[in-house]
């Protein structure tokens, strides 16, 4: 049964993972924007804290804030990675005929060739990154290595959180059966989730009324929960809560994502394709 | 002025086929426009989140980044509206061979380039540059006077000129490595440091975007004028000599680029 499964959905993951080594210039010049967007962020933090004369902000120190900053850039580059652009064009070209008679799990093909992506970006640049982080943080701010305990349950849980995203993107994927022009949802969807992952502005920082609204969206377990569990921000109860949240978002997002697909194939008509 | 003339009848033509396809769909339209007003409205929710904790970034008062922020967001806007067509040329149209068809026509390339597409999803930016405005006006934290609203629109089309010139130059890449999409992209995120004071960043990102890639004089250096730090001359004047310069150099480059252009396909 799994050696059906991993024959089946295998070639989808190392041909995407191959398709990235053949094309590395992009990918490298993508990489130098998003690392902007975190040199952008370090500078402006520093000076806020600076500013504002006190130690902590939103339960963060400086130090902290440092190894924030770059753990979001890292969580966000790994899990990140977007089956909704190709569902879109899978709909508007019609090649979502094909992919319904074929005997593969659409759903499950397309997140297999994520994972094939989640593993290069772990490698590049996330993981010389990682190192680098570590480095800095014992070498220049003073603190000690992360414990391996801890960066496990950090693995643990960056491994759920991917599966929340892709669950999360194949349900807004869906949308493209309704309009064409995805490009302007896709950015509504990018702004919305720089917020609410956490990415934007750590989750301490927003209006306790707000944060009550988070703990009950998927949204916070993709990158502000794990990124918490490396900086040790929770009890090993809350840890395990936190994981156990994540899990639970999984299954929901599983079993939402089936029942609008099938909502929606039930009614679809392919001209072509 | 005869060619002026003919210029412009040919893009009121142009632009009116284009406006008849927005009212064909109309949802995209709002779908794109909510896109840009949301990614701007986050950037200030972002500000304001940050200085619920802080009196004032580096001596900045949070009226005073929001006057920036809206600033920076006008002349990026204006841009965006008038020669978004400049990222289908960096990205598909010479590795297509799309770009044929310009060559072929007796116009102006630039024009041809420019005139094919009016970006609609802009007016969100522009939505948002305006507000933001009009609240820092009612705030008081501008002079406002004959001299300053002239001024004004001196600068919004300078920083217009520096983001097309960005654009255009980083485009005719293309003509040579035949999709420079992603070289575009760099450049043109680095309009993102602009949003906030160049002084926090350190001393190579500052020079990088003052005099590199000029984003600084698109919004924080022309707004210190108006809020009243700095004289109009070493700011909006600087700002126009680098509108221009970069203009000429980008253009030139882009017809000599063209130029070198080789058509792909059949």
């Amino acid at each position: 049964m799994i050696r059906h499964f991993m024959h089946t959905y295998l070639p989808f993951a190392s041909n995407e993972l191959k398709r990235n080594l053949a094309y590395k210039g992009a990918f490298y010049l993508f990489i130098v924007c998003d690392l902007m967007e975190v040199f952008i962020s370090y500078y402006l933090w520093m000076a806020i804290y600076q500013s504002s004369g006190k130690g902590t902000l939103g339960g963060l120190s400086k130090n902290e804030m440092v190894v924030y900053v770059i753990m979001v850039f890292i969580t966000s580059t790994i899990i990140m990675q977007s089956i909704s652009r190709t569902v879109s064009r899978d709909v508007v070209k019609g090649n979502i005929a094909m992919t319904l008679i074929k005997p593969v799990d659409y759903r499950i093909s397309l997140i297999s060739g994520q994972v094939g992506n989640l593993i290069y970006h772990f490698i590049v640049p996330s993981l010389f990154v990682w190192i680098f982080l570590e480095v800095y943080k014992v070498t220049v701010l003073g603190e000690p290595l992360v414990s391996p305990g801890r960066a496990a349950l950090y693995l643990i849980s960056i491994c759920l959180s991917f599966l929340i995203y892709v669950l999360f993107d194949f349900c807004f994927g869906m949308v493209a059966f309704f309009t064409t022009y995805i490009f302007g949802l896709s950015m509504a969807k990018e702004v919305l989730l720089s917020f609410l992952t956490g990415r934007l502005i750590p989750i301490s920082f927003f209006p306790e009324a707000f944060r009550k609204v988070f703990e009950y969206l998927p949204f916070e377990s993709m990158v502000y929960s794990p990124v918490m569990i490396y900086l040790g921000k929770y009890s090993v109860r809350e840890t395990l809560f936190v994981i156990g949240r994540q899990a639970a978002w999984v299954i929901i997002l599983y079993l939402l994502g089936s029942f609008i697909w099938k909502k929606v194939t039930n009614r679809l008509i392919v001209l072509g394709g | 002025m005869k060619r002026i003339k003919r210029y412009l009848r040919l893009y009121r033509v142009l632009v009116s086929q284009f406006i008849k396809t927005i009212m064909q769909s109309k949802v995209d339209f709002f779908i794109g426009l909510l896109g840009f007003f949301m990614t701007q409205a986050a950037g200030i929710a972002f500000l304001y989140l940050v200085f619920e904790q802080i009196p004032d970034l580096h001596g900045w008062s949070f009226s005073q980044l929001l006057f920036i922020y809206g600033f920076a967001q006008i002349p990026r806007g204006i841009d965006h509206l008038f020669t978004d067509n400049i990222w289908l040329v960096a990205w598909w149209m010479v590795i297509d061979g799309d770009f044929d068809r310009y060559l072929l026509r007796p116009m102006n390339l630039f024009f041809q380039v420019i005139s094919e597409k009016l970006q609609p999803d802009a007016l969100g930016e522009l939505l948002v540059g305006t507000i933001l405005i009009c609240v820092s006006a009612s705030n008081g934290i501008l002079t406002i006077d004959a001299v300053h609203i002239l001024l004004f629109l001196v600068s919004v089309i300078a920083g217009a000129f520096i983001y097309t010139s960005i654009k255009l130059f980083f485009s005719t890449i293309a003509f040579w490595v035949k999709s420079s999409g992603p070289f575009l992209q760099v450049a043109y995120n680095m309009a993102e440091f602009a949003k906030y004071p160049t002084e926090i960043y350190g001393k190579a990102i500052r020079f990088l975007i003052t005099w590199v890639i000029p984003f600084g004089f698109v919004a924080y250096l022309p707004a210190g004028y108006f809020i009243g730090q700095h004289s109009a001359l070493s700011t909006i004047g600087v700002e126009c000599v680098i509108a221009v310069v970069f203009f000429v150099i980008a253009y030139r480059f882009f017809i000599y680029g063209s130029k070198c252009y080789e058509s792909a396909g059949n």
